[in-house]
Parts: C-alpha cells; structure tokens; sequence
C-alpha cells in the first residue's frame, strides 16, 4: 500500500519536475527579443570611425533610409523596423563589447550587416549567436568559413566568396587570355588566400604573384615597387584584388609609370567612388578595365531596383552621394525585410532563420545570381556579371546585357546562369 | 637594371615623405623634450586648412602656406595651452617620462574628433598641381615626376634653412640653449618660453608642408583617420629615431634608411613585410647605436 | 617584522574579503555588466604590468598590445593544439610573454625614453603582421580560443560570461597580490632606487641593467595574461584585435590611475571601458547628428585624458594621498 502510493508519489513529482522543465525551457513562446507587436528591433555594429569607416559607414544610413521608407508605408507584418548603430573601428574586441550591448542591452532581435571576417567571427564566438539562436543577417564579408552552416548555424552572408570570385576570373581568362601570362596583386590575408585558392581551382597559372600586407598600401612608396615588379615581369593581364585603397594606389602607380596592362579588378577592390574619392582622375584611367559585380551598376537607374533605392535615398538619405555602398546597404535592408514577411506575424528568431533557408529563393531582392541559401548552405549571392569601367568608373556590362556566371565555394564548374531575377514587388515595398 | 634604379628612386621619394614627419618630432623633441604624437593630427588639421583653400580658390600654391602657417598657429596654441600647464604640473618622477606622450596622444584623439565633426569622416582628396608622370628616360619611365621632384626639393630647401636657422641666427642659438639647459639659458636673459613656442610653431609648420605634399603626391586621401596619416606618424617617428632624435640631418639620413631598405625589401624579399622590416630595422640600427645613427655623445646622467 | 606580518595578513584578508564581493556582484548584476567586469579584469592586469614598468622601473612601453597578442596566441596554441586545461593555457602565455619580454628587455635597457618608445611603437605596428605570415598563426581570422562551457555543476542558468567574469576576476586577483607583495620585496625596492636614483643605485651595487631587465620580463608576463584574458573574452586572438590603438589605451589607462601606485589600478580600467558607453548612452539621447554621434566617444576619452593629465598627473589616488599628507 505505501509502496504503491510512494511510486505514485514519484510518479508525480516527475510529471511535475518534467513540466516545470519543459516551461523553464520555452518561457515566452510569445515574445521573442526585440519584437513587439508594433516593433522591431535590428543592430549593427560597423566601423563609423577608424581607417575601414569610409565608405562602410555609409552603409548604416543607406539601411535606415529604406527601413524607414517601409516604416512609412506600413511596415513588414504591420511591424515598424529600428536599427540601432553601434561603431567597432574593425576591431574585433570593440566588435564583441558592441554586439553584447546590442543584445544585452538594446536587446535587439537579431544582427545584420557586421563587417570583417575576424570581426564577425568573434562576435559568433564569444557572444554564443549559436546556443542562443541569435541570426546575423547578412554579414558583409566573401570568407568562406562562413558558408560552414555547422560552424556558423545563425549567420548568412550575402556577398558571394572570394573563391567564387576567383573562380569566375578564372572562367573569363580561360575564354578570353588563354595562353597568356598573367599577374596579380593581393592582400597577403583570409581575403587573399580565399582568392589564391579559387583561382588554383581554375587552373590559373600566375608570372607574377605580389602580396601586400593589409594596410601597407598606405605607406609611402609601397605600392611604387608593385609596378616594377610588375614592368619586370611583364604580364598581359593583371588581377587586382585588394581593398579600395590598394586598387587606387596601384592603378595611380601604373599611372605614373605610364604601365597599362589589362587590368581585372575584383569587386572589392573596383568601388568607384571610394577611388574617386582618392583620386579624383583615377576612374579616368579605370576606364577600360573589367570589373564584378553581383548587383546592377548604381549608374543603372533603368532597373527598376536602382531606380526605387535613387528614389529612397534622396527622401530618406538626404545629401548622401548614391553608390556602390548605399546600393549595398539597402540591398541588406531590403532583403532582411523580404525575409522578415516571410516569416510571418509569429515572428521568432528560429521562424525567421528557417524563412530564409526555405523561401529565399522566392525572395525578391536587386541581385543578378540566384540567393543560395539552403538548409546547408548560408551563403548568398552565388556569381558575378563581368564588365567594363567607363571613363567616369561606372563599371557597364558588356553588350549593354549582364552575363552572370555562378559557381560554388567548392569545385564545382563555373557555367553560365539561367536565373531570371524575380520582379520587384510594387514599389519595391513588402507587400 | 631599371628596376634597380627605380627601386633606389622610390626609396628615397618615400623617405624624403617620412623625412617631413621625421623632422617635425625633431624639432619639438629639441625645443621641448616632448615626443608629440599630436603631430599626425596637427599636419591633418593643416591639410585640411590647405583642402578648403583650394575649395574656395582653386590654388594648391596659395593652399601650402596657408596649411604652413594654420600648422603653425594650432602649434603654437597647443604649445601655449596645454605643453606650458604640463611641463609645469609634472616635470619630474617616474611620471614626466610617460605624461607628454600621454597628453599628445589625447591631444591627437582630440584633433581627430574636431575634424570628424567638422568635416565627417569621409574621404577627400587633393588633386597634384604637378604631374604625377614620371621622366621618360630611353624607353623606360623613371619612378620620378616632377611632383616628387618638387617634393624632394622642399624638403632640401626646408632642412638647408632650418639648419641655417639653428646654426647660423641668435633664434637658433637660444632654440639648441633652452633645448639643452633652460635654467642657465634663463639666467642667459634667453625667453626660453617664447623659445619653445617658436619651436613648437616650426614643427607645426613642417608637418603642415608634410600633409600637403604627401596628400598630393600619392594616392593619399584626406580623412580624420586616415591610414596614410597614421602610418606617416609611425614611419615618421621610426625615421626620427633611427636618425638620432637630436638631429634634423639624423632625421632625414633615418627617413632616406628606411625608405631605401623598405624598397629594396619589398621588392626583392618579400612585398608583404613591411611593418615587420621597420621593426627589424629600427632594433639593428638600435641595438649598434642606442641613440641613433647620429646620436650626441653619451649623455650626462643625473 | 612583526609589523610587517601583520600588515601582510590583513592584505590578504583585504583581498579574500574583494574577491568574496565580486562573487556577490556577479550574481547580482546582469549578464552584459558581467561581460564588462570581464574586460575590467583584464584591463587591470594589462595596465598593471604598465604601472610595473613605467612607474616603479621607469620604463616607457607603447607596444604593449603585442605582448598581449604573444601571450594570447601563446594560450590559443597551447589550447588548441596541445589540448591545455585552461589555467596550463593562461600559465604557457605568461610565460612565453615572459621570454619574449626579456629578449626585448635586454635591447630596452640600453635605451633611453623616446628611443624606448620608438622601438616598442614598431612593435605594435609590426608584430602583429606577423600572423598573417605562418599559417598556423591562422592569418587575419585568426585562431580560435574557446575555454570551453562552464562546469555543469555551477546550474543550467549559468551564463558563459560569468564564467568568463569569475576566471578573470580570480586571476587578477591572484596577479595583483602577487604583484603587490613582489613590489614590496626586495626588487620592488631596487626598481623604486634604480628609477629615482639610478646612479647611487649603481654605486650601491645594485647591477642596473638586469634590474630593468627584469622588471619588463614580469611586466611582459603580466602582460601575457591579460592577453590570454582578452582572448578568453572575444573567443578568438587575430591581429586586428591588438591594435596600436589598444596600446595607447592601456598607456592611457595607466595614467588615468596613476602610474607610480597599483592602488588606482581600478579606476583606469573602469573608465577605459565605462566611457565608449556613456558616450553612446548620451548620444542617443540626445539624438544627435551622425558627425556627432560618431566623434563624441573619442573626443569624450581624448579629453579627460588631457584633463587628468595636465591637472592630476599623478592619479587620483596619490593626489588624494598628498592632500591628506598636506
């Protein structure tokens, strides 16, 4: 008898231990950080300051503009979206401390565009995106660690790697330079060594390899000895791929030692205006030069894309010159929101991670490659359009048509795309 | 061949840019015994007095002295405001060797905030008044344009009469008097405050003259932080020590070192190892003469 | 002596009595001021070991964030390649920073000030480049150092940063006594005589050169395990997380609490973190404009560090101290 009732006894108590678990592991199924009914709330951490901000920094204001161009319209879900900026100077400690007061403090409901891959990696790290589910829209870097969905299980990036870059570079030497001797000019990092990878995969044999430390092209002289070394070798087509600052310190070299080679600038590197904004006769002799791309030209306002974001910034980003940058920034912005209505009105954070492996490739967004993401895969645009500078750095696709090639981060081929772009939703708002 | 001759070339247009920064520590070093590390943030504030000249008249030539004497005005203000109050509140202990480098180091934090607000931070640029495009020599273009010419030859100019300004004037007599003993040149009827503003105000100038030609010469670009700054401060003071921080021709035979080795490095060893090549540099120079190559004999202690 | 003793004892007691309150605080305060008491932990030990060289052996280093960046990549290596327990880990980095600081100790002590300053400036600027060129070293990414989960035992609800928070508060506690009663021992006595006095200090017998060799050995060790403690705090070690900047922050947290005592050791290492917060609380309430919002944190810190050095040179501890001996 008092057996009976002790088992009971146990019995229940373990009903009532296993309930209050099951409650202390699912508190609030209703109110998921940083939504309410009304609200969300987004965070960016970003270099606002440092020598990686300009440029980068304009990418906050770019995202807020069409975010608040939908606030203005309705929002996403009935919801209205707030940014919260925070600056990192590309450090990646200052990056961490930021991201924590994001979440901690400011209690955001997921991360969007964190620049820099060491950066990005310790936020993932150390402030545990994965164990508390946290998603880091859109990340803006082309290292390819972060198509690792086990490493990185919340994060996506939205830029094609480095690799994938390389490999389409590779493509377009094979079609057009082959047999020819070739030379190139990279930062001796992760960037780098994601490219050299990719272009090993395309069988590209160098005459001539330069790395530069990540920083050095600014000092004096630096990028000088490129160029001979260059002029030495003598190459006929020469890959650049660095950052903004180093693409303008060597074609302003080549410049001034009168060397003109064909020139293949990879797309971190061919931001226009960043040159410009270096030297303003640079883009002049960027003319002629082939580029990447994944997204329309910003000079093209006849796609429709380009034409609503010209539009947003110039009433919501007031006196903000409209480039490449602000193009990336509202591209984030547009395709968060894409991603957020997908999710639904019970927005959570799992709801909005598993939108975005199962729906993206409904989504509507400006890019001109297939979105990649997969329940394995989190990388996003998946190729390039390769085309011609002007004599104003505006970077034209050939025959006035994008030809987009898209590959993999792996070996696979790089083929020519059949992916027809969804058309933007009535005045690109979520509706 | 010609990639050895362009290679020397390079390195000493580099080192004649570092030699500018170099010279202007130089001249604070001697007048105040202060290593300012303002001094980036001086020459970017002068630049960008210089850059809105030329918004307003379109002239690099009337732009350079107006950024020579902004450069020398904030100098002599920092100098009068902050260095004066300093030397005062903490001359001796185990503290007057860090505060200096200390308060300059806020005072460049502080520099870079103000134009961050004034003018964003954002790139601009100022466009070469000279050719960029090297001589032609046979069939080969040399790594030397009459904008680097002219860059080399303000530098001759600037250290020829700053030489003869310390060597040959009453001016240059009480600058190296208080420098080296500012009680006795005190009790010498020397102004030794007044001394040290104008030394302060010549360093101010040089690295006026030093933003705007490293700013025009490359692909340099005008920002609140901006990398070529920063690394013309570091490689500057690099320069400064190698030479011997006593010395304006230490200063410019450290900048032509370095520049020269960095060169011949980069293009022959490896293009990526530049930071790790000064460093290495500067512990050799160092470790064989611990004050520089043109150090003062050893000094007296206590 | 007997004296002495006693003054020891209750020293520790002082100590047990902090770490006791700090255990307290870290079930009292929320999860993001736990992560921040973190980074004030190792702020602490980072600075010290600048109080150490600069203050008691007169020694000027702007390039203490590579010997950060040795004693963390020292620890990340350990762990992730040798399989290190945590404390093994934070004990290789000490002590490689320790080797690597007596190396350089014995250039910087044929140097005199700005010289000194010069070579430790190229070291910042060039060290951590260095990554970038052996692979094991992981390039710009960097490496991953992961402490790994707090036991289960400590509860579900046991967070990672206050696990962080108790590892970090428990070393510099056990640094900082040690460090203090090294100070007051015979070394600390003859780096105090070599810096005020270094030519009787000479005469005395005292071999001048090994003392400041010495005392950037420990300096370098301190700075080691700070290095293994930031690594801890951000997960990973990379060279763009040790840069000249962060070298300048620890210069200017040490003059912030007065480099000639640790007593002030704190108040530098509160203020480096509390301000980049304050700043950005009050621009956002204020709404201010981009220009503002993004130049008011440096001007913030750039500013009360021309402040505290133009009016309290010393620290405000000692400043205190003077006023009462006044």
């Amino acid at each position: 008898m008092i057996g009976k009732n002790r088992r009971k006894l146990i019995a229940a108590s373990a009903v009532i231990a296993a309930g209050s678990m099951l409650l202390a592991a699912a508190p609030a199924q209703a109110a998921e950080q940083g939504v309410t009914g009304s609200t969300i709330k987004l965070g960016i951490t970003i270099p606002m300051t440092g020598i990686a901000s300009p440029g980068y920094n304009k990418i906050p204001g770019a995202m807020k503009a069409y975010f608040n161009y939908v606030n203005a319209n309705g929002g996403v879900n009935g919801r209205k979206i707030t940014l919260v900026v925070k600056d990192d100077q590309y450090i990646p400690t200052l990056a961490v401390a930021k991201a924590n007061e994001l979440i901690l403090k400011d209690k955001v409901f997921a991360l969007i565009g964190t620049l820099g891959t060491a950066s990005t990696k310790a936020i993932s790290r150390s402030a545990q995106l994965s164990a508390r589910g946290i998603p880091a829209l859109f990340v803006n870097t082309g290292f390819s660690g972060f198509a690792d969905k086990k490493a990185y299980p919340t994060s996506f990036s939205l830029l094609p790697s480095y690799q994938m870059e390389a490999k389409v570079i590779g493509k377009y030497l094979d079609d057009n330079y082959a047999g020819k001797k070739i030379g190139l000019i990279y930062q001796d990092d992760d960037f780098g060594v994601d490219a050299l990878n990719g272009f090993k995969q395309a069988g590209i044999n160098f005459a001539v390899k330069i790395p530069y430390a990540s920083g050095s092209q600014g000092v004096a002289g630096v990028a000088g000895t490129w160029i001979t070394k260059l002029q030495a070798a003598a190459p006929d087509v020469v890959i650049l791929f660095g950052v903004s600052s180093a693409t303008a310190a060597a074609l302003g070299n080549a410049y001034a030692y009168k060397y003109s080679p064909k020139w293949i600038l990879g797309s971190v590197g061919g931001d226009a205006t960043t040159i410009a904004a270096a030297k303003k006769e640079l883009p002049y002799f960027m003319a002629g030069a082939k580029g990447l791309s994944f997204a329309p030209a910003p000079t093209d306002s006849s796609d429709e894309y380009i034409k609503m974001f010209m539009d947003v910034n110039a009433t919501y980003n007031k006196g903000v010159t409209f480039d490449n940058n602000v193009v990336a920034g509202m591209t984030s912005a547009f395709l968060a929101v894409q991603a957020i209505k997908s999710a639904g009105v019970n927005l959570t954070r799992k709801g909005l991670i598993a939108a975005i492996e199962k729906n993206s490739a409904s989504f509507a967004n400006p890019g001109l490659t297939p979105l990649g993401y997969s329940a394995t895969s989190h990388v996003g645009a998946t190729g390039y359009w390769i085309g011609t500078y002007d004599a104003t750095g505006a970077l034209k696709p050939d025959g006035g048509k994008y030809t987009v090639y898209t590959t993999d981060s792996g070996t696979g081929a790089v083929v020519l795309s059949t992916y027809k772009r969804p058309a933007m939703p009535a005045k690109g708002l979520p509706n | 061949m010609i990639q050895i001759l362009n290679t020397v070339l390079i390195g000493i247009t580099a080192g004649s840019i570092y030699s500018l920064m170099a010279i202007a520590m130089v001249l604070v070093w001697r007048s105040t015994r202060v290593v300012n590390f303002a001094q980036a943030g001086m020459a970017l504030l002068s630049t960008y007095f210089g850059y809105e000249v030329i918004q307003i008249s379109g002239s690099y030539w009337i732009a350079l002295p107006v950024a020579m004497i902004g450069g020398a005005v904030v100098a002599s203000i920092i100098e009068l405001v902050i260095m004066r109050l300093l030397l005062k509140h903490s001359s001796q202990g185990a503290i007057a060797s860090i505060t200096p480098i200390i308060a300059t180091l806020g005072l460049l934090g502080l520099i870079k905030s103000v134009i961050g607000y004034f003018w964003g931070n954002q790139d601009r640029t100022i466009v070469s008044p000279l050719s960029n495009v090297g001589f032609t020599f046979g069939t080969n273009t040399l790594a030397i344009s009459p904008m680097k010419l002219f860059i080399i030859i303000a530098i001759l100019v600037l250290v020829l009469s700053l030489t003869f300004i310390f060597q040959r004037t009453n001016l240059g007599l009480a600058l190296r008097a208080s420098a080296y003993s500012p009680e006795i040149s005190r009790l010498a009827g020397i102004k030794v405050d007044l001394v040290r503003t104008i030394g302060w105000a010549l360093a101010g100038a040089a690295g006026g003259v030093a933003g705007m030609l490293q700013t025009a010469n490359g692909t340099g670009t005008l920002s609140p932080d901006s990398l070529e700054f920063s690394l013309l401060l570091a490689f500057g003071f690099i320069a400064a020590v190698i030479g011997g921080l006593d010395s304006l021709i230490g200063a410019v035979l450290g900048a032509l070192v370095l520049g020269l080795v960095l060169a011949f490095v980069l293009t022959y060893v490896g293009g990526s190892l530049v930071f790790i090549t000064a460093f290495v540099l500067l512990l050799i120079i160092l470790l064989i003469r611990p004050g520089g190559i043109i150090s003062q004999k050893a000094g007296r202690r206590a | 002596m007997h004296k002495l003793k006693s003054n020891n004892l209750l020293r520790l007691i002082g100590f047990v009595v902090f770490g006791f309150f700090l255990f307290y605080l870290s079930n009292a305060i929320d999860e993001l001021r736990v992560y921040q008491g973190a980074t004030v932990a190792m702020y602490v030990v980072a600075i010290s070991s600048i109080i150490l060289l600069t203050g008691y052996s007169g020694q000027v280093s702007l390039g203490h964030g590579a010997l950060l960046a040795v004693g963390g990549y020292g620890a990340a290596l350990l762990r992730n390649n040798l399989h290190a327990p945590v404390w093994l880990s934070f004990a290789g980095a000490v002590l490689v920073a320790a080797l690597f600081g007596s190396l350089l100790g014995v250039t910087a002590a044929r140097l005199s000030g700005p010289y000194l300053a010069g070579t430790t400036l190229a070291l910042a600027v060039g060290l951590p480049s260095i990554a970038n060129q052996f692979k094991f070293l992981g390039g710009e990414q960097g490496l991953i150092f992961d402490i790994g989960l707090p036991p289960a035992s400590l509860g579900e609800t046991f967070s990672q940063y206050k696990w962080f928070f108790w590892i970090a508060a428990l070393t510099a506690l056990i640094a900082m006594w040690w460090l203090q009663n090294l100070l007051r021992s015979r070394y600390g006595r003859t780096w105090r005589a070599v810096r005020t006095q270094s030519v009787a200090a000479e005469l005395a017998g005292i071999n001048t050169a090994r003392s400041k060799v010495l005392a950037f050995t420990v300096s370098a060790g301190l700075a080691g395990l700070a290095g293994a403690l930031l690594s801890m705090t951000i997960s990973t070690v990379s060279p763009s997380a040790f840069p000249l900047s962060l070298s300048f922050a620890l210069a200017t947290g040490a003059v912030l609490s007065g480099v000639t005592t640790l007593g002030g050791v704190m108040i530098g290492a509160v203020t480096l973190v509390a301000i980049p917060e304050i700043a950005d609380a009050f621009t956002q309430r204020i709404g201010a404009s981009e220009n503002v919002t993004a130049n008011l944190p440096g001007l913030m810190v750039s500013g009360l560090l021309i402040v505290v050095v133009l009016f309290v040179p010393n620290g405000p501890v000692e400043q205190f101290r003077n006023r009462r001996k006044k």
